[in-house]
C-alpha cells in the first residue's frame, strides 16, 4: 500500500510505531465485551465481585496486556513456532492420552508440575498457524484441487480424533472447523467443499446412533425436544429459554433476573451467561452485544485482508473464524437452535482457559496487523 | 530450502481467492449473527408472555398450610379440644441431599436414637421428592433456634411451628371427642375430600374417632397457601405477602355436654368400669356421657408405642370400649319400669296384688326373686318399690314379650339415635317376631315359650341395651311427655342442630307413666332398694330413680350369686334416675360392669353425678339456698324490747359469748 513506500527503513520495527500501528478500536471493543461479561458476572452472583467478576475482569487485564506484548512480536516469529507449537499440541493430546486427569467423566486435563491445563486448547491455536505455515508455501493450484491436499487432511485430523476421544466433542468439532475454515479460505475447490457438506449430511445420523457417548446423544436428542424431559435433560435449554423468553425487549432490570438469580439457569456463569445477560437487559442488551461481536469479528477479518503475507492472512482469518464459530455455537446452544455442547461464548463467560486462548489468539491477529508489510518468505531469516 | 516456486500471478491469484472467500467468511459470520439475531427477537419480543408465565412459576411457588383445626367446646364455652403450637423439624428430600449426613449432623441437635435414625433414613428416601418428613415433634425453644441458626447450610431442613391438637381434659371425652392422628395410607382416598394433596402435609392430622372422625371435615377447614419465592433447589428465599391465600380455620363445635358433669363421673367411677349418660330431660341434651376406664386422647396424637397399645387394648375393663355407647347390657331390674308400662297397658290394674314367697314355679323350674324371703303381698306400686321380681314374674305371663317390647321401644331401647358420632350398638328388644327371624334357621328354637316372659320382665333374657338407650328411657319417663331424643351435637360452626325436644308424645297414657313415676319416686323413699343411696342432701330436691342387679350368667348351678369370685362373672350393678321429682330436670342412667349391685355400686355414683348437675343448675341452687320460712312471731307491741344482739360466729363456727370483749382479733382474725 501507499503507507508502506513512505515508511524509512527500520521505522517500522520501532515499538512506538508498532504500538500505534494496533487497532485500537478493536481492543476498545474487545474491552466492552469482557466488561459486559463482569457486569453479569457481578450481578449473578448476587452483586458480589466474588466469585466471578473481579476475576474476569483481572484475568482480562492480564491477558490484554499479553495481547499487545504478543502483537508487537514478529510476524516472521509466529511463522517460525508454527510447526513446533502444533507438534507439542499434538504430544501433550497424546500425552493426555496416557496419563490425563479424569473429569467429570471426561479425560482432557493435563496436570504438569500443580498446574492442570487442557492440552486442547493449545491445539486450537496450534492448528491456525500450522495450517497457515503450510498454506503459505503452497501454489493456488495444489490448494484447490490435488492429492497434495491429503496433507492438511491429516494435520486437522489428528488433533480432532485424539480431542475427540477424550471425549470431548465440544473442542474436537471447533478444532476441526477452524482447520477447515483456513482449508477453505486457502481456495479449496467448490467440487471439493460440496462433496465435503453432502457427506457430512450422509454419515452425521450413524455417527449419533453409533459412535457418541450415551450422554451425548442424549443431548442431541434433548436438543431436538426439550421439552419432552423438562425435569432431566431438556432442563438446561428449557431454563435457558424462559431466561431469554422472559427478558422481553428491554429485560427484568439489572440483579433482577429470578432464573438466573434463583439458580435456574445451569451453568449459568460459564455457558448460560448471555442467557442471564438476555434476561436482565432484554432483546436490546443482546443485540447491542452481538454488535460488538459483530464488530470484533469484522474487524478481525479486516486485519487478515490488509495483510500482505499469505501465511499473515490465513493465520488472522483462521482465529477470526474460531472465535466466530465459538461465539455462533454458543449463542445457538442458548438459544435452543443447537444442542448443550460445553462451549463457552468468549469473552463474556467466566473461564480463565478460554479468556487465554482467544486473547493469544487475537495478539496474533494483531501481530499480523502490525506487521502486515512484513515479508514472510520462508521459515528462513528468522530468528528462531 | 529453496524458495517456493510462486509466481507473482500466482500470488495476487491467492490473494484474490483469499479476498473473495473472506468475503465469504464474513457474509457468514453475518449471517449467523443475523440468525441469532431473528431467533432472540422471536424468543424477547414475540413468545415473551409466554416465557414470563413460565419464569413466575419457577420463581414462586405456593406452600400448602394446613388450616387451625376447628376447636371443640362444651355447653358453656369450656375447651375440650384446642391447639397448641409446636416446634418441629422437618427433612425434605431432593437432589444433592446427603440424606445420612444430613440426619447424623441432626443428631447432634436433637436427640435421635439409633434406631430412629434408620426409620428416618427409610422414610425420608421413600417420601416423594421434596415433600417433608418430620424429624422431631415438641422441640424445645434452645433446639428450634439452634437448627434455624444452622439451617441455611443445611440442605433441605427446616425448622418451624405448626399446631398440634391438645384435649385439656385428658380421659374425660376420649369417648366422644376421640382424636385425631397421622393421616395412614388408607386414608387417603382416590377422589372426594379425602383425595385433597394438604393429606401429605407433615402436620396435617385426621380425626379418627369420635366427634373428630364425624366432624372432620367441618373441623378441618380450609388449608391456606403462602407464596413464597423458591430458587432451584426449592429452598425457600422470599415470601410475598400479598400472595398468600388465607387459610379458612374449622369450624367451632359445641357439644351439649358439661364439663364439671362429665369430670365428676369419670371421677366417681374410679377404678370401677363402666358408664354414665345424663339428659337434660327438657330438651334432650346429653351432659355427661362418661366412660370408665378412659385414656388420654393426647397419647393417641403423640403416636403410642406398642407397648402402649397393647396394655390399653388388653386391659381387662376395656379402656378404648365406649360403654355408653358401644358396650351392650341387660338392663336387670332398670327395665321393670317398662314392663309396669306394658301392665298398665294390657288393662291390668296396678292395684291387683300377687303374693311373693321368694319366687315362683314356672314349667318345672324355680324363679327366684332377688329376696329369698319374699315380699309378701305386692301390688304394682310396691312390686317397684321393691323390685319384686315375683310380681313381675307372674303378670309378664298375662301381658306377653310384645307388649312389653312395645313398651320398650317407645322409650328408646333397641334404637340408634342420630347424635352425630359413630358407634352406637343397637342391642337387643325381643318379641316374637324378632324371636323367628333371629331362629330363621332353627324352626325348633324360633317359637316364643312362656317361660321366657318370666326373665324379659326382669330385664334379662334376651334383653341387651346400652346405657345412652337407657339415660334416654329414663328422661322420656321423666319428661312424661314427649319421646325426647337425646343430642350430643349442640351446633356446628355456629349454626344449631335440631333440638331433642321437637318431637312427638309418647304413645302412652299420662296417668300410667305418672303411677311409674311414683313407683320410682318410692324406689328412693324411706324402705325403698335405694333409700340410703339416694339422698341427695339437697333439701326437698330428691331424685327418683330404679335399681337393677344384671345377671352375667346363669346361677342355677349354685355358688356364689354373682356377688363375689372373678371380676368378670360379677353382676353389672345399674340405676337409672331423675331429679327433682317435683319438676324432673336431669334424667341419669349408671352402669357399673360387674359392680355387684345396682343399690350399692351404681346409685351412690348416681347421686354423685346428680348433685353436681342439680348444683350447677342456678335455679336450682337457688331452691336450695332459699332460706326457710321464718317461724310464726307473734309481737307484742306492749313489750318494747329490743331483739336479742345477733350471735356473732368464729370462722370455725363457734359462737362468741356476747360478753366476751369484741376485740378486733377475736372477731376478725384470730390467732
Amino acid at each position: 500500500m501507499t503507507a508502506s513506500a513512505l515508511t524509512r527503513p527500520g521505522e517500522r520495527d520501532r515499538l512506538v510505531v508498532k504500538l500505534s500501528e494496533i487497532d485500537w478500536l478493536f481492543v476498545l471493543v474487545l474491552c466492552l465485551i469482557a466488561g459486559a461479561g463482569s457486569l453479569m458476572l457481578f450481578s449473578i452472583a448476587g452483586s458480589s465481585w466474588q466469585p466471578w467478576a473481579w476475576n474476569h475482569a483481572s484475568r482480562f487485564g492480564i491477558c490484554l496486556l499479553l495481547l499487545l506484548v504478543l502483537a508487537v512480536i514478529d510476524i516472521r516469529v509466529w511463522f517460525a513456532i508454527a510447526y513446533p507449537l502444533y507438534a507439542v499440541g499434538l504430544l501433550l493430546l497424546v500425552a493426555v492420552e496416557v496419563a490425563g486427569d479424569v473429569r467429570l467423566g471426561a479425560q482432557r486435563w493435563l496436570s504438569i508440575g500443580g498446574f492442570s491445563f487442557q492440552p486442547s486448547e493449545v491445539m486450537k491455536l496450534g492448528i491456525v498457524l500450522a495450517l497457515a505455515r503450510l498454506y503459505h508455501g503452497v501454489s493456488a493450484e495444489r490448494a484447490r484441487l490435488s492429492w497434495w491436499l491429503l496433507v492438511p487432511t491429516a494435520m486437522i485430523a489428528a488433533p480432532v480424533l485424539l480431542v475427540a476421544h477424550q471425549p470431548d466433542l465440544g473442542t474436537a468439532m471447533l478444532i476441526l472447523m477452524t482447520g477447515v475454515a483456513i482449508v477453505v479460505l486457502a481456495g479449496l475447490s467448490w467440487k471439493i467443499i460440496g462433496a465435503g457438506v453432502a457427506l457430512f449430511m450422509a454419515i452425521v445420523p450413524p455417527f449419533v446412533a453409533f459412535v457418541m457417548h450415551p450422554y451425548q446423544r442424549q443431548r442431541v436428542m434433548t436438543f431436538l425436544d426439550p421439552e419432552s424431559d423438562p425435569s432431566g435433560a431438556g432442563y438446561h435449554i428449557l431454563q435457558s429459554m424462559i431466561a431469554l423468553g422472559s427478558g422481553g425487549a428491554l429485560g427484568k432490570g439489572y440483579g433482577l433476573g429470578s432464573q438466573s438469580q434463583l439458580n435456574f439457569l445451569p451453568e449459568k456463569q460459564t455457558d448460560f451467561i448471555f442467557a442471564a445477560l438476555a434476561e436482565e437487559f432484554g432483546f436490546v442488551g443482546c443485540v447491542s452485544v452481538l454488535v460488538l461481536y459483530a464488530a470484533a469479528i469484522f474487524m478481525a477479518l479486516r486485519t487478515a485482508y490488509v495483510s500482505h503475507s499469505h501465511f499473515g492472512r490465513l493465520a488472522a482469518a483462521g482465529v477470526t473464524a474460531t472465535f466466530t464459530v465459538y461465539m455462533l455455537i454458543n449463542g445457538a446452544m442458548v438459544m435452543g437452535l443447537a444442542p448443550v455442547v460445553g462451549v463457552p461464548m468468549p469473552m463474556l463467560s467466566y473461564g480463565g482457559t478460554v479468556m487465554l486462548t482467544v486473547m493469544i489468539g487475537f495478539g496474533l491477529v494483531q501481530s499480523v496487523r502490525v506487521h502486515r508489510y512484513s515479508e514472510v518468505t520462508s521459515g528462513k531469516g528468522s530468528f528462531v | 530450502m529453496t524458495q517456493p516456486a510462486i509466481f507473482f500471478e500466482e500470488v495476487n491469484e491467492r490473494q484474490g481467492v483469499f479476498h473473495r472467500r473472506a468475503i465469504l467468511l464474513g457474509a457468514c459470520a453475518g449471517l449467523g449473527i443475523g440468525a441469532l439475531t431473528a431467533r432472540l427477537a422471536y424468543l424477547q419480543l414475540y413468545q415473551t408472555e409466554r416465557f414470563e408465565k413460565l419464569a413466575t412459576s419457577n420463581q414462586f411457588n405456593f406452600k400448602l398450610a394446613p388450616a387451625p383445626r376447628g376447636v371443640v367446646v362444651d355447653r358453656n364455652g369450656a375447651v375440650l379440644a384446642a391447639n397448641r403450637p409446636n416446634f418441629r423439624l422437618l427433612v425434605a428430600r431432593d437432589t444433592g441431599l446427603d440424606t445420612e449426613t444430613t440426619i447424623k449432623t441432626l443428631a447432634e441437635f436433637v436427640p435421635l436414637t439409633d434406631a430412629r435414625q434408620r426409620r428416618l433414613l427409610r422414610d425420608i428416601n421413600s417420601a416423594p421428592r421434596r415433600a417433608p418428613v418430620s424429624v422431631m415433634e415438641d422441640m424445645s425453644w434452645e433446639q428450634f433456634s439452634a437448627i434455624n441458626i444452622r439451617a441455611p447450610e443445611l440442605p433441605g431442613v427446616t425448622a418451624d411451628m405448626g399446631e398440634v391438637r391438645v384435649y385439656p381434659h385428658g380421659g374425660a371425652f376420649a369417648h366422644v371427642i376421640g382424636y385425631v392422628a397421622k393421616v395412614n395410607r388408607e386414608d387417603i382416598a382416590a377422589t372426594g375430600p379425602n383425595a385433597d394433596p394438604i393429606m401429605m402435609h407433615p402436620s396435617f392430622r385426621i380425626g379418627k374417632q369420635g366427634v373428630e372422625k364425624a366432624f372432620d371435615l367441618e373441623l378441618r377447614g380450609r388449608p391456606g397457601a403462602r407464596k413464597v419465592e423458591v430458587d432451584a433447589n426449592g429452598r425457600e428465599v422470599g415470601h410475598d405477602d400479598g400472595g398468600d391465600i388465607a387459610a379458612i380455620p374449622g369450624q367451632e363445635i359445641q357439644l351439649t355436654l358439661d364439663v364439671d358433669i362429665q369430670n365428676r363421673a369419670l371421677e366417681v367411677f374410679g377404678e370401677e368400669s363402666g358408664g354414665a349418660v345424663m339428659m337434660d330431660c327438657r330438651t334432650g341434651d346429653i351432659l355427661c356421657m362418661a366412660s370408665a376406664p378412659s385414656f388420654d386422647a393426647n397419647r393417641f396424637v403423640r403416636g403410642l408405642t406398642g407397648g402402649e397399645y397393647r396394655a390399653l387394648a388388653n386391659y381387662e375393663r376395656r379402656p378404648l370400649l365406649d360403654k355408653c355407647l358401644s358396650g351392650l347390657y341387660p338392663p336387670g331390674s332398670t327395665f321393670k319400669m317398662m314392663t309396669a308400662l306394658a301392665i298398665l297397658n294390657a288393662g291390668i290394674s296396678p292395684e291387683e296384688r300377687v303374693g311373693c314367697g321368694g319366687g315362683m314355679n314356672f314349667g318345672g323350674r324355680f324363679f327366684h326373686c332377688h329376696k329369698r324371703g319374699g315380699h309378701g303381698s305386692q301390688n304394682l306400686h310396691d312390686a317397684i318399690k321393691n323390685s319384686c321380681d315375683t310380681y313381675f314374674y307372674a303378670m309378664s305371663l298375662r301381658v306377653g314379650p310384645d307388649r312389653i317390647a312395645e313398651a320398650a321401644r317407645a322409650f328408646g331401647l333397641g334404637q340408634v339415635f342420630d347424635i352425630g358420632i359413630p358407634g352406637q350398638k343397637k342391642g337387643t328388644v325381643p318379641d316374637r317376631a324378632w324371636k323367628k327371624s333371629y331362629f330363621a334357621k332353627n324352626p325348633a328354637q324360633a317359637e316364643w315359650w312362656p317361660g321366657e316372659n318370666l326373665s324379659y320382665a326382669i330385664g334379662q333374657g334376651y334383653l341387651q341395651v346400652n346405657c345412652l338407650q337407657l339415660a334416654v328411657m329414663t328422661a322420656r319417663l321423666a319428661n312424661a311427655q314427649k319421646a325426647l331424643n337425646p343430642r350430643l351435637v349442640m351446633s356446628v360452626g355456629g349454626r344449631e342442630r335440631p333440638r331433642g325436644s321437637d318431637v312427638p308424645d309418647l304413645p302412652f297414657d299420662p296417668d300410667h307413666i305418672a303411677y311409674v313415676r311414683r313407683g320410682m319416686a318410692a324406689v328412693t323413699d324411706v324402705g325403698g332398694t335405694a333409700w340410703r343411696a339416694s339422698q341427695l342432701g339437697l333439701g326437698d330436691i330428691t331424685m327418683a330413680g330404679k335399681t337393677g342387679t344384671a345377671q352375667v350368667r346363669n346361677y342355677d348351678k349354685g355358688g356364689h350369686r354373682g356377688k363375689g369370685g372373678p371380676w368378670r362373672l360379677r353382676d353389672h350393678g345399674l340405676f337409672v334416675a331423675f331429679a327433682p321429682i317435683d319438676e324432673p330436670r336431669y334424667a341419669l342412667a349408671v352402669i357399673v360392669q360387674h359392680g355387684m349391685g345396682g343399690s350399692t355400686a351404681a346409685a351412690p355414683r348416681a347421686r354423685e353425678i346428680m348433685r353436681t348437675a342439680l348444683l350447677k343448675d342456678p335455679e336450682i341452687l337457688a331452691r336450695v339456698q332459699k332460706p326457710l320460712p321464718m317461724p310464726q312471731m307473734t309481737p307484742d307491741p306492749e313489750l318494747d324490747l329490743l331483739p336479742d344482739p345477733p350471735t356473732l360466729l368464729t370462722p370455725d363456727g363457734d359462737p362468741i359469748p356476747a360478753s366476751a370483749p369484741a376485740t378486733p382479733t377475736a372477731r376478725g382474725r384470730p390467732a
